[in-house]
């Protein structure tokens, strides 16, 4: 009857008992980990944050354009403080993977290592991003400013459509990266941009019809003296 | 050690001469219209007034196509005292055109100044291949106060119609005149007379492969000769007109070429202009007298239209460079009517001065904050041509003397917003 009841009652129960010891000690392990890094975290976060600051880091930011996309997305009060948030979640999100790989189940293994080697891609999308952003900016800058001293009416529109086709071209070079439906956004790609392309061509032959003309007929057939766009000697 | 840039042909040559006291410089490009009437003049004017000093006439060329150097060779001179050099021009110097039209115009100036330098020559003028109104004159003016007067620095002073020449009389002079602390009324000529002391300066100086030297090389020599104290003066020479030849070169080009070394030159010398209150005149030479000039073409129209669509679309990018209160003060005016439009000279002298410490900060691409000022300054010559249309060129001279004065009086602020030279910064406008 002793027996019966060691095997049948109280052995189930102190394997149960170790069990949850050991799955107490694991999560204890975790929370601690977390915990470590939450403090890491922020402290590396003040410290980017003073030390950015301390290089003007933010200032470069201002010079080059994210600045001021910082400043309207609202994401953070300053570039620099936005970078020491990106290292803040970086070393917590690190902690939280070093926890779960502390279960030591395979579920969890598996989920830790196809992160890590997924991580490369994420990195180089957003890079990707980012340096589509600046150039995006910088184009449509160039765009605009040379569309309003030539006088055209739709400078704005202009400009607004060369930073919109530079970001779609880098959202497909970012998508493409990170392996997210491959063929489908360069197909989609392909057709929008096609599409667009036939049209403006379409709407600019249409609507300079005339200007084409007299662009050739001048070229054809040369005036005697060009006409002078600025004839103000301004020097 | 300096580059040696005189072939061994040309030192023999010079060495051939003996003895030089005057080397005049022409660069040429593409004048074949031209060169052989102000080749003609330059050797009248050397044997009118400078009979009895050595001196030898230098054509440097930059790869004309049009047979400019031949028809320099067949202009009817004593050969014996001319030099036919050229200078070197890269594929770069094709892109972007100078405002003046003359690619590796500042690779022919350090040639004159080696040659002068190498010849002992005490004095050096330049003037252009491309000029139609140049007369022998023209060489006394230029050479007469440097070799009996001792000037260093002889600017040019033309005659020119009351509203010719914008940039210079509302940016450059002022600009000038308020931060180096002498008046030369027009520091951008294609003209000039220079001593030996003031050409080996030059040459001496690091500049030749950059920017200032290919597009703005007039700028640098005058305010180089001013900022470093020598000796300047201005020689009056009557009308300029020259061939009217295709630069490419658009205003925006032009505007940053010409205002932005402005406002490369001021972060050279800053420890110069923070110490510069007032100003003094430099010397007029030479006869100022009446004459006709040529009439300049108005489209006040199509000015107006040109800044109110800046300041509508360029708004964004205005408000990282200009100071909120300026920036309000150019949409006030903007919404103006076109019989009541004007833009004060508070207004835009302090705007002028927010685009230097922009260009200070590069608060933007460089490139980009010079170009966003053409609107602004289309918008500034309409309200000073609407001003101006009326009355006489002395009561303009007196309105751009105003313009100088409000220069002056603005000046504190361009100073204290200037950041200080190791890093300290003072708070931004």
């Amino acid at each position: 009857m002793k027996t019966f009841w060691e095997q049948a009652v109280l052995g189930p129960l102190r394997e149960l008992g170790q069990q949850a010891v050991a799955s107490l000690s694991s999560l204890m392990g975790i929370m601690i980990l977390i915990l470590l890094g939450l403090i890491l975290g922020w402290l590396a976060k003040e410290i980017t944050y003073r030390l950015l600051r301390a290089l003007r880091f933010d200032r470069l930011c201002d010079r080059t354009g994210v600045g001021l996309v910082v400043e309207r997305s609202g994401l953070a009060r300053s570039s620099s403080y936005l970078a020491g948030q990106i290292v803040q979640g970086v070393i917590i999100f690190t902690a939280l993977l070093a926890g779960l790989n502390a279960l030591g189940t395979p579920l969890t293994r598996n989920l830790v290592e196809r992160f890590f080697l997924y991580f490369p891609h994420l990195l180089a999308a957003f890079l990707v991003l980012v340096v589509g952003a600046l150039i995006s900016r910088f184009l449509g800058r160039s765009v605009l400013i040379a569309a309003v001293n030539a006088n055209l009416p739709s400078a704005r529109w202009l400009a607004g459509l060369t930073r919109f086709f530079v970001m779609v071209l880098t959202a497909v070079a970012a998508l493409d990266e990170l392996g997210i439906s491959r063929t489908t956004i360069i197909v989609t790609f392909a057709i929008l941009f096609g599409g667009v392309v036939a049209a403006a061509a379409i709407a600019v032959g249409l609507g300079t019809r005339e200007l084409v003309r007299e662009f050739l007929e001048s070229q054809l057939r040369p005036k005697a003296r060009p006409e002078v766009e600025d004839p103000m000697r301004h020097l | 050690m300096a580059e040696e840039i005189l072939t061994d042909r040309v030192k023999e040559d010079l060495s051939a001469l003996g003895e030089i006291e005057i080397v005049v410089g022409i660069p040429s490009y593409n004048d074949a219209r031209t060169i052989g009437q102000v080749m003609q003049a330059a050797h009248a004017g050397l044997l009118k007034y400078f009979a009895n000093r050595k001196a030898v006439i230098v054509n440097s060329d930059g790869g004309s196509k049009d047979g400019t150097v031949e028809a320099a060779k067949q202009t009817n001179l004593d050969n014996r005292s001319i030099l036919f050099v050229d200078h070197p021009l890269y594929p770069v110097h094709h892109l972007t055109m100078p405002y003046h039209g003359l690619p590796g115009r500042g690779n022919a100036y350090r040639m004159f100044f080696r040659i002068a330098e190498e010849a002992k020559a005490s004095a050096l003028a330049v003037v252009d291949a491309d000029l139609r109104t140049i007369t022998p004159q023209w060489l006394d003016l230029l050479l007469r106060p440097v070799l009996d007067k001792g000037y260093d620095y002889v600017a040019p002073y033309y005659k020119r119609h009351k509203l010719d020449g914008a940039i210079t009389s509302s940016i450059v002079y002022p600009l000038l005149r308020v931060l180096y602390g002498r008046r030369v009324r027009q520091p951008i000529g294609g003209e000039f007379g220079i001593s030996n002391r003031l050409a080996s300066r030059f040459r001496t100086r690091d500049v030749w492969g950059t920017d200032v030297a290919q597009y703005a090389i007039d700028i640098w020599m005058t305010t180089t000769a001013i900022a470093e104290n020598y000796k300047v003066c201005q020689s009056y020479l009557g009308e300029k007109t020259h061939d009217t030849k295709d630069s490419g070169s658009d205003l925006g080009s032009m505007l940053a070429q010409v205002v932005g070394s402005v406002f490369s030159l001021m972060e050279a010398y800053d420890a110069v202009w923070r110490n510069v209150l007032g100003s003094l005149p430099a010397p007029l030479l030479g006869s100022p007298f009446e004459m006709g000039v040529e009439p300049v073409p108005i489209n006040l129209e199509r000015m107006l239209a040109s800044y109110r669509q800046g300041v509508r679309d360029l708004q964004p990018v205005y408000q990282s460079i200009i100071a909120t209160p300026q920036l309000k003060g150019l949409e006030a005016v903007a919404a103006l009517p076109d019989g009541a439009f004007a833009l004060s000279d508070d207004l835009w002298v302090a705007v002028i001065y927010d685009f230097a410490l922009g260009y200070h900060r590069r608060v933007l691409d460089r490139e980009h904050l010079m170009r966003v000022l053409t609107p602004l300054y289309w918008g500034w010559v309409a309200s000073f041509t609407r001003q101006a249309q009326d009355q006489s060129a002395a009561q303009v001279e007196g309105r751009i003397e105003k313009l100088c004065l409000v220069f002056e009086q603005l000046k504190p602020y361009l100073i204290n917003q200037w950041p200080l030279r190791g890093g300290k910064e003072e708070s931004k406008p």
